[in-house]
């Protein structure tokens, strides 16, 4: 059935670059927000960390390879599995990699101006997102093989029902209100035929405000 | 002044990433057909809010709550916000108004745009807000959702991943068991292994060895000896087997940016 409306712009391949080069393009200026007003980067803590350290004069290597290897790998697996991870190949590679690599070469411009900032992005973005099609075209598309995508679907979705329990459990090692909530939350949902991690995250947020997480 | 600017350029920015996110998580419901951008993890959350506006919408501000925790204490968004909170919000926004998946969630045009307009607003709340959030909020999204989301990625994610590898057949759960105990070891989780085996053991039975199979097995032990040494885990191996680092390889890191501890 999806397969059959699987037509058009928007599903094509050579849409597929552009949507990477917007999301790129805003990454990159993420990290010229970041360089410029200390705010906005699209990471997480500990990889910003490895940026920050350059800027503060430690040195670009750390962030360079770390981006650079996440940036490869991504690259690889992307088209052979059919998804492009967002985390490692954009906001690792793009965000941190390769401003690590400009600024430790002493291109700063890419990072103090925004317009040069969301096309350098752009450029980035448009190249890796060519060359995942490419990849594509020697491989999945030049062979009858589905490459076991199914299986992966498959767990993939598995893997997703996990989560709701997770939080229950979650929410009970983090105080008794909170369980509370999250327990009566998941067990509504449930009854309602609704996700419980919905329900779960809901209970443990409002028992959360009325009786705070004790910190040490 | 500056609050201005930020305002401004979080505005393009959270347009721009938004719609890259929306379009690239709804092309994740046609893969393998069509080339998808997200995550197997983003994949598997949208999946478990099974199409219900409340249960995207509660997912996806659980991660704002920890997204402005931490861009209050480092100015980093975290990854959530292209991983979760753009695209569960979007789904909400989209499932609100019209329940059928194959219509909005799955649709890259309705999910392109819907998560351009979340993108602007959660992005320029972020960047410009970041100091507002209640206490009580960020505790329960760090000391709840933080470790739930983590036990996700590992240790279910890799068992589950593993377990479909293994019930794939004898080919698919060897070259999963194998690549998926390298990739642990190597890049820190297992699932990119176990993916990549499901792809070598399925495309192995088949096709058998041919063009497309012996380059992707190639690709796969560049991918794998290029993250290794990017990673540092040749120096670790050896370390752990008490044995001295020689200094051509100490040198080789060097050249790369990476200093090697003794």
């Amino acid at each position: 059935m999806g397969e059959l409306q699987a037509k058009g712009f928007w599903y094509s391949e050579w849409a597929f670059p552009l949507f990477v080069a917007c999301l790129s393009s805003g990454i990159f200026a993420g990290t010229h927000l970041y360089y410029v007003y200390h705010v906005g980067a699209f990471n997480d803590i500990a990889i910003v960390a490895m940026l920050e350290a350059g800027i503060k004069g430690g040195g670009y290597g750390a962030a360079a390879a770390f981006g650079a290897s996440f940036l490869f790998a991504r690259i690889l697996e992307g088209p052979l599995v059919g998804i492009l991870d967002i985390g490692g190949s954009l906001q690792t590679g793009i965000g941190i990699g390769v401003p690590a690599l400009m600024l430790g070469a002493g291109f700063t411009a890419p990072l103090t101006s925004f317009p040069l900032a969301l096309a350098t992005g752009a450029l980035l973005g448009l190249i890796i997102g060519t060359v995942i099609i490419m990849i594509r075209k020697y491989t999945i598309n030049a062979s009858n093989s589905t490459f076991g995508a199914d299986v992966m679907m498959g767990a993939g979705n598995a893997a997703g029902r996990y989560l709701g329990p997770l939080i229950v459990i979650s929410a009970i090692m983090a105080s008794i209100p909170v369980g509370l909530g999250a327990t009566a939350g998941a067990a509504i949902f449930y009854y309602y035929n609704k996700p419980i991690a919905g329900g779960a995250i809901i209970g443990a947020m409002i028992l959360g405000a009325i009786f705070p997480i004790p910190t040490q | 002044m500056v609050t201005l600017m930020i305002v401004l350029k979080s505005i393009v920015i959270g347009a721009l990433v938004g719609f890259g996110v929306g379009a690239g998580a709804a092309r994740m419901f046609h893969a393998p057909n069509v080339q998808g951008m997200g995550a197997f993890r983003t994949f598997g959350e949208l999946n478990a809010c099974a199409g219900d506006p409340i249960s995207h919408f509660s997912f996806g501000l659980g991660f704002l709550f920890n997204s402005w925790a931490s861009v209050v204490g480092a100015g980093a968004l975290t990854q959530d916000v292209d991983h979760r909170v753009i695209p569960n919000w979007a789904a909400a926004v989209l499932l609100w108004r019209n329940k059928n998946v194959a219509e909005t969630l799955h649709n890259p045009k309705q999910m392109a745009i819907a998560g351009a307009a979340v993108g602007v607003v959660v992005v320029t709340l972020l960047n410009s807000t970041a100091t507002a959030i209640p206490e009580s909020m960020q505790l329960v999204a760090t000391k709840v959702l933080v470790p739930a989301a983590n036990w996700l990625i590992n240790p279910i994610m890799p068992i589950v991943f593993w377990m479909a590898a293994m019930d794939a057949g004898k080919r698919t759960g060897i070259w999963g068991t194998v690549l998926g105990g390298l990739s642990h070891l190597v890049m820190g989780n297992a699932v990119p292994g176990i993916v990549l085996g499901i792809l070598i053991g399925k495309g192995l039975e088949d096709s058998g060895w041919n063009k497309i199979t012996k380059s992707m097995f190639i690709a796969v032990i560049l991918l794998f000896v290029f993250s290794g040494f990017f990673r540092g885990f040749d120096v670790a191996l050896l370390k752990s087997m008490y044995v001295e680092i020689p200094q051509w390889l100490i040198e080789l890191h060097e050249t790369f940016g990476s200093v090697v501890k003794k």
